[in-house]
This record gives C-alpha cells, structure tokens and sequence, in this order.
C-alpha cells in the first residue's frame, strides 16, 4: 500500500489563553490518500480550522507529527514552512482574500512569482488555471467587479496553478449561493479525480460535504472514528 | 518579490492617507531643506565676510566684539606707518580707521529699526574690495551710503532705501547718497557713514577699530608684532576671517535651535506619517496573511511595504523642493548683524531627497513590523 499523502500521528494543538491552557485538537491520528477528496465536518471550536491551519502549514502543532508527502513539517521552521506552502499548498479561503487592487490575472500569478518560470511561463499558466476555472474572459477584471462565484473560482485558480499537491479549503462555499457552491464544488471533485490534488476541506454544509470522496467528523478536538482507515 | 505595482496601487488605496503621508513627508522634508539653507546661509555670509588679508585691530579685551572695541584715534596713523607688508596704492596705505555703531534709525515712514551703522573714510573702499557702489556716491557729510540688503535687515521695502531717501540718526537727517553691494557678505546689510559724523553722532572720539589690508596673509604676524609692541596703543590684532570665524561660533547656538525647532516640527510630522502608515497597513493584516500564506515571507511583505511608504514620501520630497525653491531660493534673511541669502543649491537639494529616502524607509518599518507581527492563523481571520 502507497504511504498516504497526509499522515497524522498523535497531533496536538494548544496554545495559552489567559492563565488557561486551550487545546483545540489533541492526540489526532488521520491517514490521507493522494488524489483524496475529504471533508472535515463539525461544530464550531471543534477544531477544524486549526487542523486545517496545521495541515497547510499555516500553523505548527504541539506535539505529534505530520507528515505530507512524506516530509515531516511538523519540524520545520517558520521559514522553511513559508517556502514548504509556496511549493505544495493551495488555500481556498472562505471569503476568497483576493488582492483588491490585482486583477484576476495578477491574482492568479502570485504564487508564481516565488517560482524560477520566465514571465512567458508564467502567463501561460496563469491563463491555463483561469480558463479551467472558467474565467479565461475576466482575466482583467479586479475583484471587486466580480461576483462571488466569480472570485472563489479566481482564488482556486490562484491555489492551484502553482501545481500544489494538496488543496486546502476553508468554508469555500461558505458564502456563495446554491449554484455559484455547486460549480465551486464540481470544480474541487474534478481537480481530485482529473488531476489528482488531494483536498481537505472543512464545510458545515452536509450538500458540500456529499461532494467530497468521504466525510469526517471532529468534536472537541477529536476524530469520530477511524481516521486512519483501520478495519 | 512582489510586483512594484502592487505597492504603487496600494497607496490609491485611501487618498486622504495618501495626501496625509505626502503632506506630513513633504512638511519634514521642507523643514530639513530650509534648516540646511539658513545654516549654510548663514555661515556663508560670515565665511565670506572676512578675508585673510585684512587684519583688524581692535582694542585689548573685545576681541569678542568690535562694537565695544575702543581704539585711540591716533592708532589709524601709526599702523600705517608702523605695520610692513600693507597694501600700498598711489602711495597710499590700505588703512581704515572704523567705528561700528548700533542704533536706531529713523526710517521714511516714521518707522525706527536697528541697524549697524559703520563710519568710515573712503579708505574703506581699499580695504573692502568687494564693496561696490552700484547707485549715487560715497556718502559726504549729512549723508550716508546703504547696503543693497541694508532694507531687509531694517524690515522695510526696498523702495524706501533708495538715493535721495531720509533717514534720521539720534535726530539727525541724513540723506542717503548711494548704494552699495558686497556680494555674499553682511556689509550689504550695513549703512555706511562719514567717520567724521560718526564722531559727533556716536559722542566718541576713538575709533572701533582700524582695518588694514595686507599684500600677503602671512604678514599678519608683523600686524601681531605691531599690536603687541605698542603697548600704549592697548590694540589686539586679529585676522578678519578669524573675527568672522568667531562669530560663526558665537551663532551656533542659533543655528542648533533652528534645528530644534524644525526638529520638534518635524518629529510630530513623522509621528503623524508613522500613524497614518500604520492605519494603512493594520487595514491589511488579512491580505499580508493571505500572501504569507501563498508563501512570501515576512521579509518580502516588510519591502513590499517599505517601497510603498517610500514612494509617498519620495512624491512629499518632490513637492517640498518645489515648494523650496518657489518659497525659499533666494529669500533673504536678517539676523543680528546682517542679513544672507538663501540658497537651495544641489546640497540642499540632496539633504532633503536623503531626508524623504529615510523617512520611506524607516518610517515605514514599526508600523510594518507590528502588522506583520500577528501569527497566521490569528490574522487570517481579522476583518
């Protein structure tokens, strides 16, 4: 059996707030497989952010390891975590955090500029993301005359085009209407199935979870479950 | 790296901080260029008031100042004859008795300001070569000559120190005769009087001091040998640029608090420009977030963000030299014993670019600093 793509063993989370002691995710162990599409799903303070955060990279657990495609992040610096998103995470965000002030093209080729690839390079790849997003017609708009349907599909553009091996989503459909989240949700399912990203996102919405390849449940910092495909 | 023209569009962000951040730079900016110009204005004009060829001999003890020297009257004489080496024209030694009287003057208009009035002979002109009467004449008795900036330093216009105007000195009238320049000195400042007049005017039979004009500088110690000799004269002898020189120093504290002053200005103008950079910025801590998690770092947001604060302030820069030279360049300024010009020449000009270029930097870096300061996931989810 391959290695999974995301390994966690014995994650733990917590952080001081005041004189007490929180911790949001404690003793995690989940088993990933490349090319996976999960939804993480639970009550609010469950945890599902701050795994999503540490998954990404975004954030360092306190104890346990995490392993993505093989590599332990849990002991890089906060430098080499920097460069370790740049090369293998795509962040969906919920409210999309497009660059006002850059258009959707610009947008799209942020994370190319931390690449080596010529400016021609890079412009072919932006304009291919875009027009897989189907936004090939947009590429010049700011995002504040798109919809936002329209600026979920840029940011997916924008975590995507940098080739990252695993897309995280927080809430993308969070704040889209049925159809806008319907096709921001074909679009994930096809960028598992078509092009092997493996995607972890955290929804409170049962329809957007049913998309996803399977479903788990955190509560109070803990999997509901076996997270680890354990018979 | 990010691309420059996300710094540039940043700053059209908000345009009432963007005009705060030009106008509190370009008020900095104006502060320094105008501190530097005065400074060096002032210290031009006393550099360039005395030459090394003129010695002055003033009496023992005010050396610190020639308007409380007293000379006998007789001094003028003896050092022409006594002192080898002094310039010699037509047989005639470059020897001028001088007294240097401050007073008020009765102004066209009934108007009274003070001014330094200095009785000479025309030897005068012999040992002030720079001195040229440019309208009317060398001033007989009852009239006087003034210095071309001789208005400005007595607070009138122009137009009411010209040839033929009135002035009155201790209930005197005077007639002015001519005017005269002297190019980047503070003898353009002063009314210039027949010694005699002085004489009766001032109530003072001695002189201030005698002014010689050597052929070569190093035959000032034969000027120095002379002073001390003539121990019945009671005469210090001193180098003129040395005299200058020690009222440059006597003016340092005058130039330390126009610094002061344009410093306690300015660094409430940065204070503003830091907070108002600091409120642009703090409207950002998402969008850093977010590009800090596409992977830039800390470091690439922090000069993304220092072009943008220096690209204002570069823009204040701008303006201030506008402003400095329509506002400033060739304004003339009185002071106690004169007046000078001020100049916004390439120095100037580059203390207030260098000035602007650090304001963009550092000005830039705690407001920065603190916004880039938040962990991720915390920023991440501010409005």
């Amino acid at each position: 059996m391959n290695a999974p793509m995301i390994r966690c063993r014995q994650l733990t989370k917590s952080y001081r707030k005041g004189k007490t002691v929180v911790t949001p995710l404690e003793a995690l162990d989940l088993d990933v497989p490349a090319g996976e599409f999960l939804a993480l799903m639970g009550p609010s303070g469950s945890g599902k952010t701050t795994l999503l955060n540490l998954l990404s990279g975004i954030d360092s657990p306190t104890a346990g390891s995490l392993e993505i495609a093989g590599e332990d992040i849990a002991r890089l610096s906060r430098r080499e975590l920097t460069a370790w998103r740049a090369r293998h995470v795509g962040y969906i965000f919920q409210l999309y955090h497009l660059v006002p002030v850059l258009t959707a093209f610009e947008n799209v080729e942020l994370p190319l500029l931390l690449s080596k690839l010529s400016k021609k390079e890079r412009h072919a790849r932006v304009a291919t993301a875009l027009d897989l997003v189907g936004l090939g017609d947009r590429v010049h708009h700011v995002p504040a005359e798109l919809s936002g349907g329209q600026e979920q599909r840029v940011a997916i553009a924008r975590a995507i085009v940098a080739n990252p091996s695993l897309l995280v989503a927080d809430e993308p459909t969070g704040d889209l209407d049925r159809d806008s989240a319907a096709r921001i949700l074909d679009l994930l399912r096809g960028l598992a199935r078509d092009h092997g990203k493996t995607i972890v996102m955290v929804t409170h919405d049962a329809r957007a979870a049913a998309a996803a390849d399977r479903t788990l449940h955190l509560e109070k910092g803990q999997l509901l479950g076996d997270a680890c495909g354990h018979s | 790296m990010l691309p420059f023209h996300y710094a540039a569009r940043n700053l059209l962000r908000s345009k009432s901080r963007l005009l705060q951040t030009i106008g509190g730079s370009a008020l900095v900016v104006l502060l320094v260029m105008a501190a530097v110009a005065i400074n060096q204005g002032m210290n031009r004009v006393l550099s360039a008031s005395g030459s090394p060829r003129n010695v002055i001999l003033l009496g023992t003890g005010s050396e610190e100042s020639v308007q409380r020297s007293e000379v006998a009257a007789a001094a003028a004489g003896i050092a022409a004859a006594g002192i080898p080496g002094v310039s010699e024209e037509l047989g005639t030694r470059a020897v001028s008795p001088e007294i240097h009287y401050m007073n008020h003057l009765g102004l066209p208009g009934g108007q009274r300001s003070q001014a330094l009035i200095r009785g000479v002979t025309p030897e005068a002109l012999r040992v002030h070569p720079e001195v040229r009467i440019t309208g009317g004449t060398f001033p007989r008795a009852g009239q006087v000559m003034a210095g071309r900036l001789a208005w400005r330093k007595l607070g009138i216009g122009e137009d009411s120190l010209r040839v033929g105007s009135e002035v009155t000195l201790d209930g005197q009238s005077l007639t002015v005769s001519g005017i005269f320049a002297a190019p980047g000195t503070v003898l353009e400042s002063e009314i210039w009087a027949p010694l005699g007049d002085l004489h009766v005017l001032a109530r003072r039979e001695s002189l201030s001091c005698v002014v010689l004009r050597l052929d070569d500088p190093a035959d000032f110690t034969e000027a120095d040998l002379f002073a001390k000799q003539r121990l019945d004269l009671e005469l210090s002898a001193m180098r003129e640029s040395d005299y200058y020189g020690q009222l440059r120093h006597f003016f340092k504290p005058l130039r330390v608090m126009i610094w002061i002053t344009a410093g306690l200005i300015a660094s409430g103008a940065v204070l503003g420009g830091i907070n108002t950079l600091y409120a642009a910025f703090a409207s950002r801590v998402r969008e850093l977030a977010t590009l800090q998690s596409i992977g830039f770092s800390r470091r690439t947001l922090l000069w993304s963000l220092v072009q943008e604060s220096t690209l204002a302030c570069l823009t204040g820069t701008l303006l201030a030299s506008a402003a400095a030279v329509l506002l400033l360049d060739g304004r003339t300024v009185p002071f106690s014993i004169g007046s000078f010009t001020v100049e916004i020449g390439p120095d100037v000009a580059l203390a207030g670019i260098l000035t602007g270029a650090l304001l963009g930097l550092l000005g830039a870096l705690p407001p920065a600093i603190r916004c880039l300061k938040p962990p991720l996931p915390a920023a991440l989810r501010m409005s």
